[in-house]
């Protein structure tokens, strides 16, 4: 600031010994006062009379560059000839071993530490509420079941990891573990 | 002039001196056992009464009114005295208010931890010692407007300025914030409900940073600074110019805390614009204080008085800064609910309050004991211990704040969420948690220096009890005012009733202006059909969440943004919260948002959750809650919920309310027959099993909402209007 707004007049005033300067208010401070309140009301016209974006349409046009974004995904994994084999059942122990690393993460809490149930059904009997396919099984992981309280994996979980854990649920048909939760739904195959 | 003699009661200053002191500790030493529990659970001590949940609000509580509450008082009552140079107006208002402050902190102490609480932040007292909390402001008001009444000082110093208008405005917030109808003596559910609910609330909550951790501060900080620096103030321009700016600007900030929330669109905006064009009126007491230091830099580095307001100033103007900043929508949609805000009120805290009592504190002590100050290297030695606190506390907490902010945020190539499970953004920042405890420890650790040497301050010395002090007597006009009359403002200075008009003018606009069209215009709230009010069960369920205080770590409210409706469901629209009394947004997510968490577990999961979170959420740190199994559920205040929440206008039948107990215990029982069939035996009139019908019913109207959309209306797992 100048010297000259800074003159340190005293005031007459003394208020159990303290004394007031007449100082000007520090320029570059006014200045940022008067910034913040031109600021505040190009704010105000730009959202609320011009029609800026307010939070819906922000939401909005968030979710349509999402959609496009998926959309040239899926677009440049069909020109590859990659479209994901998700009903595809794998046996192979590498994918089995990745597909029990997903299920000890996310299933265990509610389905066992074997598969035997809990919380959730008893997987390795023959019995199937929402049906034991390969396809039965990808798509009760992907939707969920929201009456019965399984969650819908499909935001948590990559197209990839819900073949190899579905693959692996389905290698432990028939192991019989301890303490399995009687059988529910219907029974399917054999 | 004939002079008059007098004397200064200083022992009510030293009541409140110790009354600081001691709180100061115990809040903080509350403060670290919250901390600890974010990442060791088993810190709750395995107590229902000394669990997160409940504790966390005795530690704002506490630092908040016992600690800052009675700093104020210590320096408004030593301040006051002589800059209107007369004693204070009744020594037994004086004591009552004492007295009375200390009542209100030990009711706080007791009812906390048994979780009495109306869940809104920094008011959570329930009604009965609101009505205490007023009766004793009122007394504080009389017996400082008193004193300023038969003052021999015809004007009135800045300080009293913002005395004055912290007085006025804390009344007017808890007045208002405070309205509930008691259901008993200690619960009461909050007149507002929803929206309106979370703009009052907020209203309260931001101006309680506003006018109990900042106008009473900058009052003292213009009294003791200047006698602590020995120099004249900078510029009493800008004291005009700020005192009146920051009053009026403030109280229009509120909803900046809830950017992005269920809230109309105008509010926010206002919210944003007059957060932002509070830097500068902020910033003019931080001018205001440093530069009445020009010509003092020297003596700044020996005493450790001035360096302890030295950091208090700059803290305060960090944080001022800081707060504007978190107020623009792009930088709160990444900061909000995270540590930042943490590490935010924690710099303005630890800093601006923490450091300034205690720089007031080495001031004070002495004088009043008639002695030096016991150590002035053990107060160096604290005033670097503190410094290092808060910087330890500080850093991790924007760190982690940071960090998950952009962890939630992150989406993969594919168009998922990188980190889908909530609980992996948590475990990434908990060595910040174990950072910021060690961080608040050592802050700790500096506070019990500083008592230690006050007390030996105070025992070398003897308390001047009443301090002789001599003055004019105050004759009207008799001499014309010859000292420079900036803007005009000499005139109301000298008529403490005009200046209290005019504060009271500059601080209701702003909440008028957002009140009343929030509460008349029914656009405001768009109304969901589907979205009805809760079961006398859910009920039961939802004051349970509240007496454990859920929502200090899980929000209620799903942002607009792909990231959030992606990992919780649709985004929260105003119109569910309207039979929430009181809403329940939070502010804060150290576990997920439950908005959406209706249905989407069976109650088998809920139940094994709640007994112990890490079986169904391996690596949780969520507190177990297993005496939610055992206690059961109050039917005998059931149908008086109802009927008070009828009152309040929620739309029960007469019949609903009559049969609420038969109907609680009808869905209770359906509850716990499911349980059954899933190998849990629980008693039907368990607590947990209201806790688990108000979880699964959160979010779910809306649901109903969109199925009936499409035409295809199922019907919920529970028959709930039935009941």
């Amino acid at each position: 600031m100048s010297a000259k707004r800074v003159k340190d007049e005293l005031l007459d005033h003394d208020y159990d010994g303290i004394q007031e300067l007449d100082n000007d208010l520090p320029p570059w401070w006014l200045y940022l006062f008067y910034f913040t309140i031109a600021w505040s009301v190009a704010y105000l016209i730009y959202f609320h009379v011009l029609g800026g974006d307010l939070q819906e349409a922000e939401y909005l046009a968030e979710m349509k560059a999402a959609e496009v974004m998926k959309k040239e995904l899926l677009a440049e994994q069909a020109r590859q000839g990659a479209a994901a084999a998700l009903t595809t059942q794998l046996t192979d122990d590498e994918s089995l071993a990745r597909g029990k690393v997903v299920y000890t993460t996310h299933c265990l809490a509610c389905h066992g530490a074997y598969g035997e149930g809990g919380v959730g059904p008893n997987m390795t009997d023959e019995y199937w509420i929402h049906g034991g396919t390969m396809t039965d099984v990808v798509n009760t992981i992907l939707n969920g079941v929201p009456a019965k309280g399984m969650i819908s994996w499909r935001p948590v979980l990559k197209p990839d990891e819900i073949t190899e854990v579905a693959s692996f649920i389905l290698s432990l048909q028939g192991t019989n573990p301890p303490n399995g939760k009687a059988p529910e739904g219907e029974k399917v195959g054999g | 002039m004939a002079m008059e003699t007098f004397s200064y009661d200083n022992k009510i200053v030293r009541n409140f001196a110790f009354a600081t002191a001691i709180y100061g500790v115990v809040g903080m030493a509350v403060g670290l056992l919250v901390a600890l529990q974010i990442f060791e659970p088993a810190a709750n001590l395995g107590s229902q009464y000394t669990t997160f949940g409940r504790i966390r609000p005795l530690h704002t509580n506490a630092v908040i009114f016992a600690f800052v509450g009675n700093g104020i008082f210590m320096g408004v009552y030593y301040s006051l005295q002589r800059l209107c140079k007369a004693r204070m107006f009744s020594d037994v208002l004086s004591k009552l208010h004492f007295w009375g402050w200390q009542l209100i902190i030990v009711s706080a102490v007791v009812t906390l931890p048994l979780g009495l609480t109306t869940s809104k932040e920094y008011a959570e007292l329930e009604w009965p010692i609101d009505i205490l909390i007023t009766v004793v402001w009122v007394i504080f008001g009389i017996n400082m407007i008193g004193t300023i009444m038969k003052r021999r000082e015809k004007h009135m110093y800045v300080a009293i300025w913002f005395y004055l208008a912290t007085f006025l405005t804390v009344a007017m917030l808890h007045v208002v914030n405070s309205l509930g109808l008691p259901v008993s003596l200690f619960k009461s559910y909050s007149v507002f409900a929803g929206v309106q609910d979370a703009l009052v609330q907020w209203w309260y909550g931001h101006n309680a940073v506003a006018f109990f951790l900042t106008t009473p501060y900058l009052g003292l900080m213009y009294y003791f600074l200047p006698k602590a620096a020995n120099r004249p103030v900078f510029s009493y321009r800008l004291s005009i110019i700020h005192f009146w700016a920051l009053i009026f600007i403030y109280i229009w900030a509120g909803p900046h805390h809830l950017l992005y929330n269920a809230l109309p669109d105008w509010a926010q905006s206002l919210g944003t614009v007059f957060s932002i064009m509070l830097i500068a009126p902020s910033w003019g007491g931080m001018l205001n204080g440093l530069l009445t230091l020009r010509g003092a830099w020297d003596r700044v580095r020996q005493d450790p008085i001035l360096k302890f307001m030295v950091v208090a100033v700059t803290a305060y103007g960090m944080a001022t800064f800081e707060g504007p900043l978190l107020s623009v929508k792009s930088i709160n949609a990444l900061t909000h609910f995270t540590d930042w805000t943490i590490a935010h009120v924690h710099v303005g805290g630890l800093g601006w309050n923490g450091f300034l009592t205690f720089g007031i504190l080495y001031w004070l002590i002495p004088r009043i004991y008639q002695t030096q100050l016991y150590s002035v290297k053990l107060a160096n030695a604290h005033f670097w211990i503190g410094t290092l606190g808060i910087l330890g506390y500080a850093i991790p907490m924007y760190w982690a704040g940071l960090t998950q902010g952009l962890m939630w945020k992150q989406f993969t190539d594919e168009g998922f969420l990188q980190y889908p499970i909530f609980l992996e953004t948590v475990l990434q920042i908990v060595p910040m948690y174990m950072f910021r405890a060690i961080g608040g420890g050592i802050y700790l650790i500096g506070a019990i220096v500083g008592v230690y040497n006050l007390v030996l301050t105070a025992r070398q010395g003897t308390l001047l009890a009443e301090e002789q002090a001599s003055a004019p007597a105050l004759v009207a006009d008799t001499e014309p005012d010859t000292a420079k009359n900036v803007y005009g403002h000499r005139w109301i200075e000298s008529r403490p009733v005009q200046f209290l008009v005019a504060t009271l003018i500059a601080v209701t606009i702003g909440g008028v202006i957002e009140f009343v069209p929030a509460f008349l215009i029914k656009s405001n709230v768009p109304t969901i059909e589907s979205v009805q009010p809760y079961t006398a069960l859910e009920l039961s369920g939802r004051d349970i969440y509240i007496r454990e205080g859920c929502n200090t770590c899980h929000s209620q409210q799903v942002r607009p943004f792909r990231s959030e409706t992606e990992r919780y469901g649709e985004y929260s629209k105003p119109g569910e919260f309207v039979y929430d009394h009181p809403f329940l947004w939070g502010s804060k997510r150290i576990g997920p948002d439950l908005a959406r968490i209706g249905d989407k577990y069976p109650d088998a999961w809920h139940y094994n959750h709640m007994i112990d979170p890490r079986s169904m959420s391996p690596g949780s740190l969520m507190p177990p809650y297993p005496w939610l199994a055992d206690q059961s559920i109050d039917l005998s205040i059931i149908g008086k919920k109802l009927s008070v929440m009828k009152t309040l206008g929620v739309p029960y039948s007469d019949e609903e309310v009559s049969s609420a107990a038969d109907n609680t215990m009808a869905q209770a029982r359906e509850i716990s027959e499911g349980l059954a069939a899933s190998g849990i035996n629980v008693e039907s009139d368990r607590e947990i099993v209201a806790l688990i019908a108000y979880l699964q019913r959160l979010g779910t109207d809306l649901k109903a909402q969109r199925v009936s959309d499409n035409k295809q209306y199922k019907p919920k797992p529970y028959v709930r209007r039935g009941y």
